[in-house]
C-alpha cells in the first residue's frame, strides 16, 4: 500500500514537474479561424420600432496549436473568444473556446471550454443564437440573459468513432450559472450536466458521393438541477432528448438541396404549470422542432448563393394557459468575394400563452450582413481525420 | 547456425561500418537490392514488348516510421524500371486506378508525337478507370525516365517516375568501361505537405466532376479548356479569376521540398553502391525531382560517361556533378580507394530529413572488401556498446 502511495506520488510530482515545460520539439502547427459578422438591424415589436445600426455579436477570432504526439495521437490546444450581445452581461469579449484536444483514429478526447452538444448541428441562419429557444437545449441553471449560456460550458467530451461514421459521444458539463450572488463569483464547476450523442455522419467530405442521408443523430442532455422537493437524483434531473437529421434531397455538385430538422422534447417538471421566467421555460414540459429547406448554387466549384427556409415551432402542453411559440425565418446569402459574404435575414416570431407576458406577442427582425469568414493554418504537418485520403486511402496518424 | 555461417557474421559484425555494409548479414544483403527500381519483365506479344504500367494511390514511408500517401506506378517509388535495347518495338498499357488524370511522358524518348504524354497537347488526360496504350520504338539509346504529366507539380513529387533505359549491343560506355555491376538512382525532393494538401483537394473535386462527367453536364469552361483565346477570355467576364483555374485548389506559396529521396527513400534508408577494390561500376543519375543537386563523392573522382543518356565525346572526371532536374547523367566509379565513402549533395539542405541533419539524400559508396582491421573502434566507443562503426547514425 505504502509502495503504491510512493508511486503515485512521484508520478505526480513527475507530471507536475513536467506541465508546462516547453522542449525543442517540431514546431507546431498553427491555425487562425475568425468570423466577422457585422449587421445592420431593424426590430419591430408592436408598434415599436428599434434600429441596431452596427450589431458584431458572434464575431470570434481562435487561435489553435495542434502536433502529434510520441504515440498515434495528436494533441491540439485553441483558445478563442467571441464578441458578445450587447447586453449579455459578459463583458466586452468572451472567451466561448479554451479547450485541450486528444486524438486518435478513433477516439477523441476533449476539456475545457467549448461549444456543448446542446445542438446537432447548424442551421442555415445568420447567427447561431437567431433561433436559440427552438434549435437549443436551454440550460436550466441560466437566468437567459444571454445566450452563450446555452452553448458554451466547461465540457468534458469522449468520442469514440466507429469505422467511420457512427460515433458516439458521452459528454459531461458544467453550465454557468446566472445570476452569479452580487459580489461573488462562481468558485464551484462541478459537473451539472451529462449526456450523450450517437450519430450516423458522412464526413463533409464525401458530401460528392452523393450520400441521401448525410446524419442521424439522437441525443441526451441530463442537467443535474436542485428540484425542490425532490431527492433522488434522477427524479432531479431534468431530462432532454433531441432527435435530428440532415438529409440531402438533391447532392449535385452546382444545384444542391439539403433539408434538416431536430426535435427537441424537454421532459419538463411536472409541477412547472406557469412560465414566469427563464428558469421555468427551460424547465416546462416542452416539445419543439426546427427545420431548414437549403438551396446552394455553386458556381466555378466554389459557393455563390445560398438561400434558405427554416421554421419551427414549440409546445408546451403542461401550462395551465396554452403556451406555443412559433419561428420563421428566411436567409439569403451572396458570395461578395473570396470568404466574404453579404446577407439578408428575415425573421418572424410569434409567442402565445405564458410566452406573450414574457416576450411580447411577436416579433419581427430584418437583418442586413456582411460576414467575413478565415481558417488559415501554418506549419501543416499532418492529415484531418476525414480526409478523402485519410478515409479512403488508409489513415496515417 | 551452422559452423560456417556463424564465421561469416561473426566476420561481418567486427567488419561493420559507419553506413550499411551489405556483407554485414544475409538479411542487409538481401534488402540491398530492393533498394534500386526493380527492372520489369515484359510479356511477348510478336515481336512487340509489352510493359503493364498501373497508377494507384500508395503509403510510402520514406523512413521507419514517417508515411505519406502517394501515387505510384504498381505500388512502388520509384515505378519498375523498363529496360529494353535500341530498337525494340515497345508497348506500354497504362491503367489509371485512381480517381484523379494522369498521362505518361517517356522523358528524353523520341517517341511519335501522340505518344508524347503531354495533356490537351498530344492526348487527352488518362481519366480515372481508364487506360492508354502508348506505343513506340525504343531509341535513343541511354538513361532516359518516363514520369506522369498531368498536374506534374504534385504528380511527379508525389512519386509518378520511373527509369526507362535503353541498352545496345555496342554500348560505348561499356566498350572503353568494363563493367559488371550498375546501379539507377532517381533523386527526387517532396514537400509532403504539399503533396497531402493538394491530393485531398484534387480529389475532392474530381469526386464533383465526375458526377458531372457522368450526367454528361461537364463542359469545356469547367475543365479549364478552350479552343481559342477569345474563348478563355470570355471566361474571365464569367467568373474566371487570375491565375486563372475555377477554384483555387492551392496555397498561394509555391512548394518547399523538406523531403529529399533517393529511389524514394531518405538516408538512413537510401541504397548504397556496392563495389569492390579494382572494381569499375556504372551510376545511373536521375532527378525526377523539382531541386537541383551537386552530387560529391569522397575519396574518388569519378567519370561523366553520358549526358542525358547521351555518350559524352569525351569522359571527362569530376568528384562533383550538377544534377539539374530533368537531367540524367551517368558516372563510372573506379574502385581504387577502399572504404566507406559518401556520397552526397553538397547543398547540405538536402541532406535533411524535414530540416533534421544528417537525412534526405545522403548514401555511400561501400567496398565490400573493406577489411574489418580497418575499422576499429576507440575505446570509447567501445563502451557506449557499439558493436562496430554504427550502421545508422541521427545524431551527427
Amino acid at each position: 500500500m505504502y509502495k503504491s502511495i510512493i508511486i503515485v506520488s512521484v508520478v505526480l510530482a513527475l507530471v507536475c514537474f513536467m506541465g508546462g515545460q516547453v522542449t525543442a520539439e517540431v514546431s507546431p502547427e498553427i491555425q487562425l479561424g475568425a468570423r466577422g459578422v457585422m449587421s445592420f438591424n431593424t426590430d419591430i415589436k408592436k408598434d415599436q420600432t428599434t434600429n441596431a445600426v452596427s450589431d458584431f455579436s458572434d464575431t470570434d477570432l481562435m487561435l489553435g496549436f495542434r502536433q502529434k504526439m510520441y504515440n498515434k495521437f495528436r494533441g491540439q490546444l485553441v483558445i478563442g473568444f467571441q464578441f458578445p450581445d450587447a447586453d449579455s452581461d459578459l463583458g466586452q469579449v468572451f472567451f466561448h473556446q479554451t479547450f485541450i484536444k486528444l486524438d486518435n483514429k478513433s477516439n477523441i478526447i476533449k476539456m475545457g471550454r467549448s461549444r456543448v452538444r446542446t445542438i446537432l448541428f447548424d442551421f442555415p441562419l445568420l447567427r447561431d443564437d437567431d433561433a436559440l429557444l427552438l434549435t437549443t437545449v436551454l440550460n436550466p441553471f441560466s437566468n437567459g440573459e444571454n445566450s452563450e449560456d446555452h452553448q458554451y460550458g466547461n465540457v468534458l467530451e469522449y468520442t469514440h468513432i466507429f469505422g467511420q461514421r457512427y460515433r458516439l459521444q458521452l459528454h459531461a458539463e458544467h453550465f454557468r450559472e446566472t445570476p452569479e450572488t452580487p459580489g461573488t463569483a462562481e468558485t464551484d464547476f462541478g459537473l451539472n450536466a451529462v449526456g450523450f450523442v450517437l450519430e450516423y455522419q458522412v464526413p463533409i467530405t464525401q458530401r460528392w458521393n452523393r450520400p441521401f442521408i448525410q446524419s442521424l443523430s439522437i441525443g441526451s442532455n441530463n442537467f443535474l438541477t436542485d428540484r425542490p422537493g425532490f431527492s433522488s437524483e434522477y427524479d432531479q434531473a431534468l431530462k432532454n432528448l433531441l432527435f435530428g437529421f440532415v438529409i440531402n434531397i438533391k447532392p449535385d455538385p452546382v444545384h444542391f438541396w439539403d433539408i434538416r430538422s431536430q426535435t427537441i422534447y424537454n421532459t419538463g417538471f411536472d409541477e412547472i404549470q406557469n412560465i414566469e421566467n427563464y428558469s421555468d421555460l427551460a424547465r416546462a414540459k416542452a416539445i419543439g422542432n426546427y427545420s431548414s429547406i437549403r438551396y446552394l448554387y455553386r458556381k466555378m466549384e466554389r459557393p455563390t448563393l445560398q438561400v434558405a427556409l427554416s421554421g419551427g415551432y414549440k409546445k408546451f402542453p403542461n401550462t395551465l394557459r396554452p403556451t406555443e411559440l412559433f419561428q420563421i425565418a428566411t436567409s439569403l446569402f451572396y458570395r461578395f468575394g473570396a470568404n466574404f459574404d453579404i446577407g439578408i435575414q428575415l425573421q418572424y416570431k410569434d409567442f402565445s400563452g405564458d410566452l406573450k407576458d414574457l416576450y411580447g406577442s411577436n416579433e419581427t427582425r430584418i437583418q442586413f450582413s456582411f460576414i467575413y469568414s478565415i481558417d488559415q493554418s501554418w506549419n501543416n504537418q499532418f492529415d484531418e481525420r476525414e480526409s478523402l485520403l485519410n478515409l479512403e486511402h488508409g489513415y496515417i496518424p | 547456425m551452422d559452423r560456417r555461417n556463424f564465421i561469416k557474421t561473426g566476420v561481418a559484425l567486427s567488419a561493420a561500418s559507419l553506413l550499411p555494409t551489405p556483407f554485414l548479414s544475409p538479411h542487409i544483403m538481401a534488402a540491398t537490392p530492393e533498394r534500386f527500381p526493380k527492372p520489369m519483365s515484359p510479356t511477348m506479344d510478336g515481336d512487340v514488348k509489352e510493359f503493364h504500367l498501373y497508377v494507384d494511390i500508395y503509403q510510402q514511408e520514406i523512413v521507419p516510421g514517417f508515411r505519406i500517401h502517394t501515387l505510384a506506378f504498381n505500388d512502388q517509388i520509384p515505378g519498375p524500371e523498363i529496360r529494353v535495347t535500341h530498337g525494340d518495338k515497345v508497348r506500354v498499357i497504362f491503367k489509371n486506378k485512381t480517381e484523379l488524370n494522369h498521362t505518361i511522358h517517356w522523358h528524353g524518348l523520341h517517341v511519335p508525337w501522340r505518344m508524347d504524354g503531354v495533356p490537351y497537347v498530344t492526348q487527352m488526360p488518362v481519366m480515372p478507370g481508364k487506360e492508354f496504350v502508348y506505343e513506340f520504338t525504343a531509341e535513343p539509346y541511354g538513361t532516359h525516365f518516363y514520369h506522369c504529366h498531368w498536374g506534374t507539380l504534385l504528380h511527379m513529387q508525389a512519386g509518378m517516375y520511373g527509369s526507362f533505359i535503353i541498352e545496345k549491343p555496342d554500348d560505348p560506355v561499356k566498350k572503353r568501361f568494363e563493367y559488371e555491376r550498375e546501379y539507377t538512382l532517381i533523386y527526387s525532393a517532396h514537400d509532403v505537405n504539399f503533396i497531402r494538401n493538394e491530393l485531398n483537394v484534387m480529389l475532392d473535386r474530381m469526386k464533383e466532376r465526375m458526377y458531372l462527367m457522368k450526367h454528361g453536364r461537364f463542359d469545356k469552361e469547367r475543365f479549364a479548356t478552350f479552343d481559342t483565346k477569345e474563348e478563355f477570355v470570355k471566361a474571365v467576364d464569367n467568373g474566371y479569376l487570375p491565375p486563372y483555374v475555377t477554384n483555387r485548389r492551392s496555397p498561394s506559396e509555391l512548394p518547399q521540398p523538406n523531403w529529399f529521396t533517393v529511389n524514394g527513400k531518405s538516408y538512413p534508408m537510401t541504397p548504397n553502391l556496392l563495389i569492390k577494390e579494382g572494381e569499375t561500376i556504372r551510376v545511373r543519375l536521375i532527378n525526377a525531382g523539382t531541386e537541383e543537386h551537386y552530387l560529391h563523392m569522397h575519396g574518388h573522382d569519378f567519370w561523366q560517361v553520358c549526358d542525358d543518356g547521351i555518350p559524352v565525346p569525351q569522359p571527362w572526371q569530376m568528384n562533383t556533378v550538377r544534377l539539374s532536374p530533368g537531367k540524367t547523367i551517368d558516372i563510372i566509379i573506379e574502385g581504387n580507394n577502399r572504404g566507406i565513402w559518401t556520397f552526397h549533395d553538397h547543398d547540405t539542405r538536402r541532406v535533411t530529413n524535414n530540416g533534421l541533419y544528417p537525412g534526405g539524400n545522403l548514401l555511400a559508396l561501400v567496398y565490400e572488401d573493406t577489411p574489418s582491421q580497418e575499422m576499429k573502434l576507440n575505446p570509447m566507443a567501445q563502451k557506449m556498446g557499439l558493436k562496430s562503426l554504427p550502421v545508422v547514425a541521427l545524431d551527427e
